[in-house]
Order: structure tokens, then C-alpha cells, then sequence
């Protein structure tokens, strides 16, 4: 009985799809792909191989719903075999291959129905309505992906431009600096042998002037404030400083690199190189708390941390959970399988990590504020001690009044570049040079007493020199970290290193700095989600990890799949799994041609296959 | 300021500290016997010290009733003593039921609480009604005891003078007795005297006793007993070990006090989730007995290590092993429980007479479950779900904890991340598959939310010791309880399960419970306050244990009347007390990704098996912490074999679907997944063993093997009915594992078909595909070899049989099928057949004796394939009977998945009826 209703069946799916195709799909032939069916009927004896070669069946034994092959050769077409695989044409849409678990399991898997044919359920055919949506789908798809392809050569033939020119700034670069070293290395000789000479008109002055002393005591004060008064006028001044760069600014080849990298930078968002500089303020700021926290923590008990110190730290805060009221015992208790946050009094507050957003809004607002003024004034103090060590230009304008505001992030270098690019004119070396030569020449060491304005001059020479000399070690080390990077096979992510993209969701404001690193806003308080690690399976991903520690869970992480677009942007954000990110980032660098040829085979393939009478093209 | 800054120094500690769990199991948060002053005194009580004496002992009602009254009269200065009143009750099969309770003709200050609902009302109809007594003096002796009929061999004795209770063989061995060292104390309630403090403090909480002391303790003695068993739940081994006595140093007695405990440790003896006051014994010299009380307020238990009472002039008959006991309770009374046994699985049938069949659960439930906190939002549900069929792997059940719900106000959604329930449960049924959702008894207070207007409007919450709604702190924060002793509102709560009531159900949803120890986060050890107060003016402190009981109970009835009386629930809970087997499943609460914890889960689920709850699992991966893969493969392997088979992880864990861990890891579970599925016909026939006997799905070895010593404490290894033997993995990197396989007859392994010795120990070399597990020669497996997305779509597939011939070259199986979701079984819908294979031919008969007139199931599948293990020599051919057809007989695969399969003998196509009688004689 159920063999004829098979046989019916298969009778039936001959009429539908006669004229169509000589390779009916006879019983024995149920699922077999048609560039299979020869394995089963090139045998002329009456017996065919398993696959895998582990023993030989009978043709009777073919589809007899009983699974002789470990490999599923001997039941294409039915649930027989478990690791068997069921092939449905499905005319008019794209043919697919099932686990054979799917056949007869009354659940209409192939668009034709061919799956279930054992009269449990009636599957409709659906292929040619289905079959519709995903052609459709499909040729957008590529055309989307064929104006990828070329934006994606655009980039390539940018990308190629931006690092030749990148690489010859930097070799360009390591040969000023060769030069500069030296003259720095002159000018330093020689203010140290006028600082010596200096020294020793000082103390013979010294010596002179104490036996006057008693004579001219009250005159003393008054010759001390002229002398000073002529050592400031001979002190270079930031004016003058200033003039120079600007000067050196208006050549013209800088105004081209200007305008090549332009180029560059406008295909992303406008104003990237700001939020960067945010991005990377803030994260400097979240480890500038974290080592400020520690700090704090080791000046206040020193060595005396030791495990009796952490107990009975651990049992104040069990006994202190008595003097709670009930809800917030409640809370504390809540939080432990929670990871939230429950405000002051538990003991739980985590005090380098302000970054769990949930627990933002459980916590009462004046002990956050406070949290803020603490991490305030201590970053203060600390962007003292930056800036103090750092003699790169302070462009800290804006203040926000919160901790992620007022950083000069170590990696960046925009700021920087104009200034550093100015060294391009060969020009300026060698008024360098001349000055050098001049200045050298025109200090005449044993001339007593020094002439004052010759010693500035050095002075200021070698403070303006060893000052550029800095700029362009620190332009060079962050053109040798940029190039160091993997920016695709072809360089189609070079673009990136300068973009950070963007997305919005609720209240959260997600920052993406390929390369550099990744991080959540919610009004003022930044999560970073990680650092730049790599790409992954192919280009197919980005990687950020290590960000913020996550209470009782993993350190955070992004990653970051990209799709093919036509424009730069994050289209979505999830959190799949506590603490680990995924975005979307639509871009023209994944368009690959290989890809298009592929979706344009898979159409011709679909078009092909469509049933007579259907045909759409 | 400062403060703050403490706290943050203190954070940063405790990260250098533990960096892995920055808070782990709060040990002082919990009260040790010292800080629970019954307890404490119980445990100081020296031998010998109970001064009762029964007295007016006579037959009424079918019972035995006496008096307990003082040794000695009062003095007149002190107060007189008021007699309690004794009744033994027996029962059919062995049981003898001991109540001790004051007199209430002499009007205590308040009824002490009886637990209701436990003893199922059938036990009525195994009465014996006693007609007489005999009086003996025992040996040694000067007063009478008074002797009654038990069970033919059996018989109760009340000793009057000193009191004491036991039962004995008739040639005189004892069996299990109460009060032989003379630990019996009962606190007879009574009027507070003017300088008294009744008052206990316990981390700022107060509790107000307005009562005053009720506790009662007594010893309880096991004879012929190597081993004591059972009073689940405690992470701990099988054979309970001594808790005092020589070499026991600081040990907590085992404490029953149902406790939401975070991230509990996986050896010690506190009291977690759930509680069963019933304990068994088992030695080689006697066998097996029990001892059960019926007694819902927290309680301790001592098993006392012989040498325990070594300076006690108290001797008992000395030719005896023996175990010693010591039971306390905070309240209550004494409603105690004795099974004769002889065997093991006689005492569960016994205690199962008292409390209840497991429920039959449907056969879906019996399958996988895939549950995580949490599965967010419909998109992630269907991504998670097609993940599966991407993956081959099968799944029944997809799981959704708390943060689907609105605020944490269950029965409702959080229509952001699920705007459309229906829809989503309707495309998951579409394949067969079903979904959870958490229902937990606390309730949001706030007004907008309706079911709490209602039951306040009502005053269907526990109220607090004034008498106001009780208030606590719970998920959704100040949250209320309702008191679920009250079976008006146990009716109440389960209409709101009807697909009115709960919008956004469908009837592929059931329903999982948790917190209903009732966890309570600010509540003294984060429960309910013990004064708290229950319908009736029953106190908490009189109830504990039970209100997840209750809880359930309520939740399965609405499920049951939801389904109009024809779909059987499914309702998952995390505290139990006994009698929540007839209610549903029990897993084995917040476990921890660890090794041990993969490894106490076996005795924690064998224990709640010899003690009713045989559908139990433990979260497969561990729900605290990341699993190593190897960890949680071996989890997979393991856990495929655990009763309730689920896996679940805690939110800040890392997603560990079965797929995340690269293609070889994920055949491994999905292999071991399938091992579930392929078995499934063997765990409903399990199923259904156990709803009919209590006998449960997985058992420690020695309840199939109870002669075999070596089998006694082994808590690594268990039987999967009986018979299938799994061996766990519990180490990294194994290379080799001991399996102990007991009995006479040969063990067929389950993967390679090797033959290996029984009552031998093994060591094997571990194998990454599967933990160690054996057939027994003897006995028929059926299985279902096709997969199939989920179990529903397996209903039509052929059978597997699979025949592990012993040393007689014979073997017999059972194999129960019926519509796998209907009450319909009740009333004979079902297939139950016998295999049999003996001289060389294998018999199909009908098992199950059904009526004329009765419902009726029937199935057209058939066997499709019928291995044959241990068959000499190897035929070519067999023959069917009646149909009278040749089939071949040729060298088939042991399994058609996992790559490389042993060749073995195998009936092709016999295609016979399962539902057939049939016989197939080996040519």
C-alpha cells in the first residue's frame, strides 16, 4: 500500500515535470542530485558501492528504506540513514540538499515538496513564488555587489596611492631625522659648553660680588631684577616659534598632500578625526581611573595588603549588610547572580570599572557624582604629570567637566601631522642647516664676559630643533605603527585606519576605530568593548578585545562582520552573549568579484532551472 | 567619601582575590547548627537521657494508641509534664506509620502543624486495621512490650519501658527503631513565662517565636546496614557519610532547609533547594529498609559514625551492623514512616505508596532542552532554533528565564523583545517543538501589575509576623508571596495558566518555577522570615520546606486544567519536598562549570531518584562559569543520560550552544545528543516504570545489584534502568577510566560492542566520543535509530531492537509506548509489550492488561532492525511467525552514526508490528 502511494507519487512528479528534463527521477533515483545519478546507474552488475567503499548493495536495496551504507549511498531518498543527504530539484527556485532526517518528518522543507511524500502531510509547491522573492533578492544583491566591485577598486587604486605616500613621507622622514640628530646633537655640545662657560663667569661674579656685599648690600636687589629682567628678553618666545611653522606651512606641496588626503578622509564621516580624538581621550581617561584607582590604593596602605586585611574587609562588609535596610539587602543579595551594581552601601561598588550601564540607573545619583568629582580631581592631577612630561602642544580647549574630556590620546596624530608634514619642504632643512652652520660659527666661547644674545640663540635653536626633532620621531613611530597593519590582501582597508564608525542604539552610542579601538557611550560614561586585535576568517570580521572587565564575566569584545555596501556604516549592534558584541558593518572593501560571480551563477542557475511556461527572462 | 573609596579598595581585593567569581558561597550568611538553637541542644543531648515511658496501650480504630507519659513524676515544684499521644498505624506491603503529638484534650496554646497534601488518600485503602495485640517481655526486660503484625516475617514493637519503637523480622532481628539510645525529645508547646526571651537573632533579622520552643528530635536506627542513603538535597556523596563521631572533626549534621544558595560547593552537607525527610539503608546482611518523616520545618540530620555513643552504657543487640541516626525538627509533629523492604526497590515502592507515583511526563519532555538566562529577544529564539537544524543537532524544548517577562511581573511579555508570543511558539510547534517560560512565585508590588492587585485585593500573600502582607525583595524587587498552603488559592493561581488568563501562551507552552524555596533576597539566609504567617495561622517556620511543593503543586494543576484534563504538564521546579514527583521534574539548581560539579551531579540525581524524584537532571555545562569544551562535551556525554536532560548557563556566561566550539567539538555533543534521541523509546518505557512503581529511570548500582558490596558506595557509575550501565568522565584530559561492572553476566559497550566481564573492574582507555556505557547481558534494549529534528517527528520511525544475549543465550525487554501527551494511559491507551528471546527465538507478548471498553492506542510502526549481541553461531536466517516469512540475518552496523561501527549480527527487515504479537525463531 505505501509503496504504490510512492510509486504514485513519483509517478505524479514525472507528468509535472515531463519535457522539462530526460533525468526523471525515477523511484530508486528519489534525492539523488542529477550529477549523481550516474554513480547509480553507470553499475551494469547488480550491485553498486557505498560510497565510503565499506561494503556493496543491491539495486533492490536502493531506496528499500533500510540503511545498509554508514554513508547514506544506498537511501538518497529516504529518513533511512542518518547521515544521508536528500537532493530536491525544486524547479523554479534553487535546488537544495537536505539531511535525510527531514524526509517524511511532516514538516515541508523543499519548496516542491519532494520531502515528504509518504502522504502524512500535503506540501504544496511553492517553488515559483519563492523562487521569485529570492531571484529578486538575489539580483539585487548583485547589483549591489557589482557597484561594490568598483567602488572597491577605487579604494584599492586610493589605498595603493595613500601608502606609497605614507611610506615615502616616512623614509623621507628617517632621513630628516638622521640629519636633525645631528645638529640637535651639535647644538647641544655647544649650549653645554656656553652653560659651562656661563657657570663660570657665575661664580666668579659670585665671588666678586660677596666682597661687595657689605659694601653694596642695599644695591643688591636691585642689579639681581635687571639681571633677570635681561635673561627673559633673551629667551625665545612662542611668538616667534609660532611664525616659523606657519611660515613653513604655506609651501605649496603641503597644501597637496593636504588636499590628497582629503580625499581619503571624506568618503567616511566628516568629522572623524574628532570623534577620534575622543574616542582615544576617553579610553586614555578610562586607564588614567584604573591607575589612579590602584594608585591611590597602593599610597594608602603601601605593602600592608595582605589576605587577614582582604578577610576582614570581606567580613566588615557581610556584617555591615545587617545595618542595611531591607531593600537594599534585597539588591545586594539580587546582584550577586545579576553582576548589577547596588549602590553605596554594599560593598560591592566596583570602583575601577563605572562602566555597567545597568547599573547606572540603579545607582543614587549623588554617590555617582561623587564617584565623578574623585576620578575629576585625581585625572587633573594626573593630566599635570602628562602634559609636564609631554612637550607636545597642549589642545585641550574644551572641558566637559567629566573624566573623558581633556586627554591627548598617545595614538594620535592628526593634530600633529600638519605641523610635522611641514619638514617635506627640502627648504626648511636647510635654512636648519644654515642657521646651525651660522649660529656655531658666531659663538665665540671665550669671549668674557658671553655675549647674551648669541648663547639665546643657541639655546633657542636647540629648543626648537630638538622639539621638531621630536615630532618627527613621534610622526615616524606612528607611520611605522599605521603601516605595520594588516589593511587586506589588497589595502582595501587602509581607508579604515583613519574612520571610526558610528551607530546609535537606545541610549547607547556604539564607536567602531578599526584598528585602534571600539567602545559604548551613554552620555558622558564610555565602555570601551576592546582594543583593535585583527581580522578574521578571511577579512570577513573584525576583531576588538580586552575592553572593560565585565563584573563576574569576560573582559569585553566586539567583532565586527562586514558585509558588502555601498557606503561605510554600522547597521547593527547586538550582545549575543554577555559582554561580547557583534556589529554590521556594511562596506564596499568586502564586494568581492569573486563573490559576484558566484551570486551570478547562482542565478543563472535559477533562472535555468525554472519550470516551462514560468520562464521569467 | 570614604566609604565609597573602601569599597572600591575592597572591590579591587576581592578581583585580585577570586578573579574568576568575584562573590562565591557565603558561608556565614547561613546558619550552622550552633547558631539554631534546637539544633544545638538536640545535638548536646546525651544518650539515655528521654525519661518516657507508653502507657495505656490499647487497639483502637484499627491503630494502636498509648500514652507517652514521664518516667518519674514531676516534682511538685516543677511543672507537670502533659502526656503526648502515640498511634502506629500499618499498611499494606511493609509499612508502619508512627504519630506522636500532644493531646489535644488537653488544649495546647496551638495545633502544631500536620503537612497536608503529602499522603496521597489510596494510602487509606492499604490500611491494615489492627485487631490485636500481643504483649511480650522482651529479653532483659522487667515491663511488657507490645507487639503487632507488620507484614507476614514482620512486626512492630512499642517497648513501653524505656519508650522505644521498632520494627523486627519474627525471628527477632531488628530492622530500623526509633528512640534506642534515648535521644527522644519532644518540646511540648506552652505558656511564655514572664522572664523568657523566645526571641532568635540571626544577622540582624529577628525572628519573634511567639510560639516559643517545638522542636523535636529522636534517633533512628538502621540494622544489617552497611550504608544509609538519601534526605536529599545536599551536594554530597551517595552513602551518606558520618557527620559525627570517631575521626569526624567540625561536621555540620545534614540539614533539610530549603535555601537558595549562591554558587553552592559541590561537597558539603548544608541543606540547598529542596527537601525529602525519607532515608534508606542498605547492607549486605539485611538489605534494605527506610525510615520517612512527614515534617515540612527545617530539619538536621546526624549520621553518627559507629563509636559515636562509646561512652553510653546503652547496648543494643551487638550481632547486627548498624547505623545510628539523629533526627531534629525545629516543629511540627512526629509522623513517621517504617519500610521493611526486604530489597531496594521495595522500600521505593513502599515510600512511593505514601507519597505518590511520578508523574508520567510527556514524551517530549523526556527529550533535550535547550535553555539559557537568557534567550533575549524572537530574533534570537529563531536564530538559536535554526541553529539546530543548521547543525543537524536535535532539540524539543527552547527555554526562556525571567527577562522575557515585563519588569519581571510573570505572565506577562516584554513586548519590546517578544511583540509577537504566539507567532514565535506557533513556528517552533510548526516543527514539533515546544517552549518554557519561567513563572516565579514572587509578585511584583505594583499596582499596575493585575494579578498583584488581585491577590492583595484578595489577601492571598503570606502575611508577615503583624499580620500585613508579607513584603520582600526578589527579581522585580518588593515583591509579595502567595501562600500556596491555601488550596483556594493554589485554585486561584492555576486558573491564571488558561490561555485567557496568561495572554501570549499557546498550547505548546509549559512552565518552569524557580525561586520557590521561596527565595527571599533580604530575608534571614534570603527566605521567608519563620514567623511569617500561612493560612490557618500555620507559621512558616511549620511549613518551609513545603511551599515549593505547594508552588508546584499549584502550577501543574493549572496546566492540567489549562489542557482540559487531556495533556499531561510539564512543570520544572527547583524546590521539592516529598510528594513532587506526582507534580513534575526537579533539576539540581545553580551548579558551577566545574569538574566537580559535573561529578556530584551523579549521586545528587541518584539520591533524588531512590527518593521519588526520578525525573531530575543538573544544567548540562554547569550554569555558573565557562565550561572548558572538554568540560561540557563531557557534560553532553553524561548529561544525555540524566533523567531531565537540559542545558542551561547563567547570563554572564559566554554563549555555549553546541555548535560555538569548532566542528569536532560540536559533533561530539551533537553525537552525544543523538545518543539521547536514539534512546528515547528505552527512557519512556523508563518513564513509565517509574509512574507505575516509583522504581526510578536511573538508579545507583546497588539497587540492581543488591549483593554486590563493591557496588555499595560507587557513586561514579549508574544504571540506566537496568539495564544499561554509564560511567562518567569527571577528570581533564582522561586517558583511562575504571568502570566497575558488577553481576555474573558479561557487559556489551554500548559504542565499540566489546564484550567485558561482569563483577570485574576495567580499566579502560577513555574514549573522546562517549563515556563508558554498557548492556547488560540478559536484556533488550528498544531504541529508534532514524534522527529526526525533534522527538516529535519520530512518532512514525521503526524500532531498533537490540538483544545483549547472557550466558544462556537469552534476554528479555519491556517496551512502552502510548500518544506521548495524554492522560488517555490512564485508561489502557497504551502499548506495552514483553520481549523475550529464548532457544534461539524471540517472543513479542502483550504486557498490558487492558480492559474491554477501555481507550484504546494503537501504532503502525514497525522494527525495522533487530541486532543480535553474544549469538553462537551465527545463523544466516529467521523466520517470522505467524506471517510465516524468511528474513535474512547478515553483519549490520551497532549504530548508524559516529563514524567508524563495529559489524554485528542483524536481523534485516523483519518489519513486524510493534503493536504485534509475533515470534521470530532463528533458523
Amino acid at each position: 500500500m505505501k509503496i504504490q502511494r510512492i510509486i504514485f507519487i513519483a509517478f505524479m512528479f514525472c507528468i509535472v515535470s515531463i519535457g522539462r528534463s530526460a533525468s526523471i527521477p525515477s523511484k530508486e533515483l528519489l534525492g539523488v542530485a542529477p550529477e549523481d545519478e550516474k554513480y547509480y546507474k553507470a553499475s551494469s552488475s547488480d550491485t553498486i558501492n557505498c560510497r565510503d567503499g565499506s561494503k556493496k548493495f543491491t539495486k533492490s536495496q536502493l531506496n528499500d528504506h533500510f540503511c545498509d551504507c554508514l554513508d547514506g549511498t544506498d537511501e538518497p531518498g529516504t529518513p533511512a540513514c542518518p547521515n544521508g543527504k536528500f537532493y530536491c530539484r525544486n524547479r523554479g527556485h534553487a535546488p537544495l540538499s537536505l539531511y535525510s532526517s527531514r524526509v517524511n518528518d511532516g514538516i515541508c522543507d523543499c519548496c516542491d515538496g519532494s520531502d515528504e511524500y509518504d502522504g502524512k502531510v500535503n506540501c504544496a509547491n511553492t517553488c515559483w513564488e519563492a523562487g521569485k522573492v529570492a531571484r529578486d533578492k538575489l539580483k539585487k544583491k548583485i547589483a549591489t555587489y557589482k557597484e561594490g566591485v568598483t567602488l572597491r577598486k577605487r579604494e584599492v587604486e586610493l589605498a595603493k596611492l595613500a601608502v606609497a605616500k605614507d611610506e615615502s613621507e616616512l623614509s623621507k622622514l628617517k632621513d630628516e631625522e638622521k640629519i636633525l640628530k645631528g645638529f640637535v646633537q651639535q647644538l647641544k655640545e655647544r649650549k653645554e659648553q656656553i652653560e659651562k662657560a656661563e657657570e663660570k663667569e657665575r661664580l666668579q661674579k659670585e665671588k666678586e660680588e660677596k666682597e661687595k656685599t657689605e659694601a653694596e648690600e642695599a644695591n643688591v636687589e636691585k642689579s639681581k631684577a635687571v639681571e633677570e629682567a635681561d635673561n627673559q628678553e633673551g629667551k625665545p618666545t612662542e611668538s616667534t616659534n609660532d611664525d616659523k611653522i606657519g611660515l613653513l606651512e604655506n609651501s605649496h606641496s603641503e597644501q597637496d598632500l593636504v588636499q590628497d588626503i582629503d580625499i581619503y578622509g571624506n568618503e567616511g564621516s566628516p568629522n572623524n578625526g574628532v570623534e577620534q580624538e575622543n574616542g582615544d581621550s576617553a579610553d586614555q581617561a578610562a586607564k588614567e581611573e584604573k591607575s589612579s584607582v590602584a594608585y591611590e590604593t597602593r599610597l594608602d596602605h603601601g605593602s600592608e595588603i595582605s589576605h587577614d586585611h582582604v578577610s576582614k574587609l570581606e567580613k566588615d562588609a557581610s556584617e555591615n549588610t545587617e545595618s542595611l535596610s531591607r531593600e537594599e539587602l534585597g539588591r545586594l543579595v539580587a546582584s550577586r547572580w545579576t553582576g548589577e551594581k547596588t549602590g553605596q552601601q554594599t560593598g560591592e561598588v566596583d570602583a575601577a570599572n563605572d562602566d555597567d550601564h545597568e547599573s547606572h540607573e540603579e545607582r543614587p545619583k549623588d554617590v555617582q557624582d561623587e564617584e565623578y568629582e574623585e576620578y575629576d580631581s585625581e585625572t587633573e592631577d594626573d593630566s599635570q604629570r602628562y602634559n609636564a612630561d609631554d612637550d607636545a602642544e597642549d589642545f585641550g580647549d574644551e572641558d566637559h567637566g567629566d573624566a573623558s574630556s581633556s586627554y591627548k590620546s598617545d595614538s594620535d596624530d592628526e593634530l600633529d601631522l600638519s605641523d610635522i608634514t611641514t619638514t617635506r619642504n627640502p627648504s626648511w632643512l636647510e635654512k636648519i642647516q644654515q642657521t646651525v652652520r651660522n649660529i656655531l660659527q658666531a659663538v665665540n666661547l671665550f669671549e668674557t664676559p658671553m655675549n647674551r644674545s648669541e648663547a639665546a640663540h643657541v639655546r633657542k635653536e636647540y629648543d626648537e630643533s630638538s622639539a621638531k626633532l621630536s615630532k618627527i620621531e613621534s610622526r615616524i613611530s606612528s607611520l611605522t605603527k599605521k603601516l605595520k597593519h594588516d589593511f587586506g590582501p589588497e589595502k582595501e582597508f587602509y581607508s579604515f585606519y583613519d574612520k571610526c564608525f558610528e551607530f546609535k542604539q537606545n541610549k547607547y552610542v556604539y564607536k567602531i576605530c578599526p584598528f585602534k579601538q571600539a567602545s559604548q557611550e551613554e552620555g558622558h560614561s564610555t565602555t570601551r568593548l576592546g582594543n583593535w586585535e585583527k581580522f578574521e576568517d578571511s577579512y570577513r570580521f573584525m576583531q576588538f578585545s580586552n575592553g572593560d572587565k565585565c563584573w563576574n564575566g569576560p573582559d569585553r569584545s566586539l567583532k565586527v562582520k562586514l558585509r558588502c555596501g555601498l557606503k561605510n556604516e554600522v547597521t547593527d549592534v547586538d550582545e549575543p552573549s554577555r559582554c561580547e558584541y557583534l556589529a554590521l558593518l556594511s562596506t564596499p572593501a568586502v564586494c568581492l568579484e569573486e563573490k559576484l560571480k558566484e551570486l551570478q551563477d547562482k542565478l543563472d542557475l535559477m533562472n535555468k532551472e525554472q519550470p516551462q511556461g514560468h520562464d521569467e527572462l | 567619601m570614604r566609604s565609597a573609596y573602601l569599597y572600591h579598595l575592597l572591590h579591587l581585593l576581592l578581583l585580585v582575590a577570586h578573579p574568576s567569581s568575584v562573590s562565591s558561597w557565603k558561608r556565614d550568611e547561613f546558619r550552622n547548627c550552633n547558631q539554631t538553637p534546637f539544633c544545638k541542644r538536640a545535638r548536646s543531648r546525651k544518650p539515655g537521657s528521654c525519661a518516657l515511658i507508653a502507657t495505656d496501650v490499647v487497639i483502637a480504630d484499627g491503630d494502636l494508641t498509648a500514652k507517652l507519659i514521664p518516667k518519674n513524676p514531676s516534682q511538685e515544684d516543677q511543672e507537670p509534664i502533659n502526656p503526648l499521644i502515640l498511634t502506629l498505624s500499618v499498611y499494606q506491603d511493609g509499612i508502619l506509620r508512627l504519630k506522636i503529638d500532644e493531646d489535644p484534650s488537653l488544649d495546647p496554646p496551638k495545633k502544631r502543624f500536620e503537612v497536608p497534601d503529602v499522603i496521597v488518600p489510596e494510602l487509606l485503602n492499604k490500611k491494615l486495621w489492627l485487631q490485636r495485640l500481643s504483649m511480650e517481655t522482651i529479653y532483659g526486660d522487667s515491663e511488657y512490650s507490645s507487639v503487632v503484625y507488620v507484614l507476614d516475617g514482620y512486626e512492630a514493637v512499642l517497648r513501653h519501658y524505656p519508650f522505644e519503637v521498632y520494627v523486627r523480622e519474627k525471628g527477632g532481628k531488628r530492622v530500623v527503631s526509633l528512640n534506642s539510645h534515648g535521644l527522644f525529645d519532644f518540646e511540648q508547646l506552652r505558656v511564655k513565662k514572664e522572664e523568657e526571651d523566645w526571641e532568635e537573632r540571626f544577622k540582624g533579622h529577628t525572628d519573634t517565636r511567639p510560639y516559643g520552643p517545638q522542636s523535636i528530635s529522636f534517633d533512628v536506627s538502621f540494622y544489617g546496614a552497611d550504608f544509609v542513603y538519601g534526605i536529599p538535597e545536599h551536594a554530597t556523596s551517595l552513602a551518606l557519610k558520618a557527620t559525627r563521631g570517631p575521626g569526624v572533626e567540625e561536621s555540620e549534621p545534614y540539614r533539610l532547609f530549603n535555601l537558595d544558595v549562591f554558587e553552592y560547593i559541590h561537597d558539603s552537607p548544608f541543606g540547598i533547594y529542596g527537601s525529602i525527610p525519607f532515608m534508606i539503608s542498605h547492607g549486605k546482611a539485611r538489605g534494605t529498609s527506610g525510615f520517612f518523616w512527614l515534617n515540612s520545618a527545617e530539619m538536621q540530620i546526624d549520621v553518627l559514625g559507629s563509636g559515636w555513643n562509646a561512652e553510653s552504657s546503652i547496648s543494643l543487640p551487638s550481632d547486627q551492623n548498624r547505623i545510628d541516626t539523629l533526627w531534629m525538627s525545629e516543629a511540627g509533629v512526629v509522623d513517621a514512616f517504617f519500610f521493611v523492604g526486604p530489597g531496594p526497590k521495595d522500600v521505593v515502592r513502599q515510600y512511593i505508596s505514601v507519597t505518590g507515583t511520578p508523574a508520567l511526563p510527556q514524551l517530549f519532555a523526556t527529550a533535550y532542552h535547550q535553555c539559557r538566562w537568557n534567550y533575549r529577544d524572537e530574533e534570537d529564539v529563531e536564530n538559536v532554533d535554526s541553529k539546530f537544524d543548521e547543525h543537524d543537532i536535535p532539540y524539543d524544548v527552547l527555554w526562556l528565564d525571567i527577562e522575557h517577562a515585563d519588569g519581571k511581573k510573570y505572565f506577562t511579555w516584554d513586548r519590546v523583545l517578544f511583540p509577537n508570543p504566539e507567532e514565535m511558539q506557533k513556528k517552533l510547534a510548526a516543527k514539533g517543538r515546544h517552549m518554557v517560560t519561567i513563572v516565579d512565585p514572587h509578585m511584583k508590588r505594583d499596582e499596575s501589575y493585575h494579578l498583584h492587585k488581585e491577590a492583595s485585593k484578595k489577601g492571598y500573600y503570606v502575611k508577615d509576623a503583624t499580620g500585613k502582607d508579607f513584603d520582600g525583595w526578589c527579581w522585580p524587587g518588593s515583591s509579595s508571596y502567595p501562600d500556596m498552603l491555601n488550596p483556594e488559592i493554589r485554585s486561584w493561581w492555576a486558573e491564571k495558566f488558561s490561555y485567557e488568563n496568561y495572554v501570549g501562551s499557546t498550547p505548546s507552552l509549559y512552565i518552569w518555577n524557580d525561586m520557590n524555596e521561596p527565595s527571599v533576597f533580604n530575608g534571614p539566609e534570603l527566605t521567608m522570615p519563620r514567623d511569617a504567617l500561612h493560612h490557618g495561622g500555620v507559621e512558616h517556620r511549620e511549613l518551609h520546606n513545603a511551599y515549593g511543593y505547594y508552588f508546584h503543586m499549584a502550577t501543574a494543576d493549572g496546566l492540567v486544567k489549562r489542557g482540559d484534563e487531556k495533556d499531561r504538564p510539564f512543570v520544572l521546579s527547583r524546590s521539592f519536598f516529598s510528594g513532587s514527583q506526582r507534580y513534575g521534574a526537579v533539576w539540581t539548581g545553580d551548579n558551577t562549570a566545574e569538574w566537580d560539579h559535573l561529578r556530584v551531579s551523579v549521586p545528587m540525581i541518584l539520591t533524588l531518584g531512590l527518593t521519588g524524584m526520578t525525573f531530575s537532571g543538573a544544567d548540562v555545562g554547569g550554569f555558573f562559569g565557562n565550561p572548558e569544551p572538554e568540560l561540557l562535551v563531557r557534560w553532553y556525554q553524561l548529561g544525555a543520560y540524566y533523567p531531565f536532560f537540559r542545558g542551561h548557563a547563567h547570563h554572564d556566561t559566554k554563549r555555549r550552544e553546541p555548535w560555538l566550539f569548532g566542528e569536532r567539538n560540536t559533533e561530539l555533543m551533537r553525537e552525544a545528543i543523538h545518543v539521547r534521541y536514539v534512546l528515547l523509546p528505552y527512557f519512556y518505557t523508563l518513564f513509565r516504570e517509574a509512574n507505575m512503581s516509583g522504581i526510578p529511570v536511573v538508579r545507583p548500582l546497588w539497587m540492581e545489584f543488591p549483593a554486590d558490596e563493591a557496588t555499595f558506595s560507587n557513586d561514579e557509575a549508574f544504571m540506566v534502568g537496568n539495564s544499561l550501565l554509564v560511567q562518567g568522565v569527571y577528570t581533564e584530559r582522561a586517558k583511562r577510566v575504571s568502570v566497575y561492572l558488577p553481576g555474573g553476566q558479561s557487559w556489551y559497550d554500548l559504542r565499540t560492542g566489546t564484550v567485558y566481564k561482569g563483577g570485574a573492574t576495567h580499566k579502560l582507555e577513555a574514549s573522546e566520543e562517549s563515556v563508558p556505557s554498557f548492556q547488560r547481558a540478559g536484556t533488550i534494549i528498544p531504541r529508534k535509530d532514524r534522527f529526526r529534528r525533534s522527538s516529535t517527528q519520530m512518532v512514525n520511525d521503526p524500532y531498533t531492537l537490540v538483544i545483549a544475549l547472557n550466558t544462556s543465550q537469552a534476554a528479555e525487554g519491556v517496551l512502552y509506548i502510548d500518544d506521548g501527551e495524554s492522560f488517555e494511559f490512564d485508561k489502557g491507551a497504551y502499548i506495552h509489550r514483553h520481549f523475550v528471546f529464548c532457544d534461539g527465538k524471540l517472543t513479542s507478548s502483550n504486557m498490558a492488561h487492558s480492559a474491554p471498553g477501555k481507550s484504546q492506542f494503537s501504532s503502525d510502526c514497525v522494527v525495522e532492525r533487530i541486532i543480535l549481541l553474544g549469538l553462537s553461531p551465527a545463523p544466516k536466517s529467521a523466520l517470522i511467525e505467524p506471517a510465516n516469512r524468511k528474513v535474512e540475518i547478515g553483519l549490520g552496523p551497532l549504530h548508524l552514526r559516529g563514524g567508524w561501527s563495529p559489524a554485528v549480527l542483524t536481523i534485516r527487515k523483519p518489519d513486524v508490528r510493534i503493536a504485534d504479537d509475533w515470534t521470530i525463531k532463528i533458523l
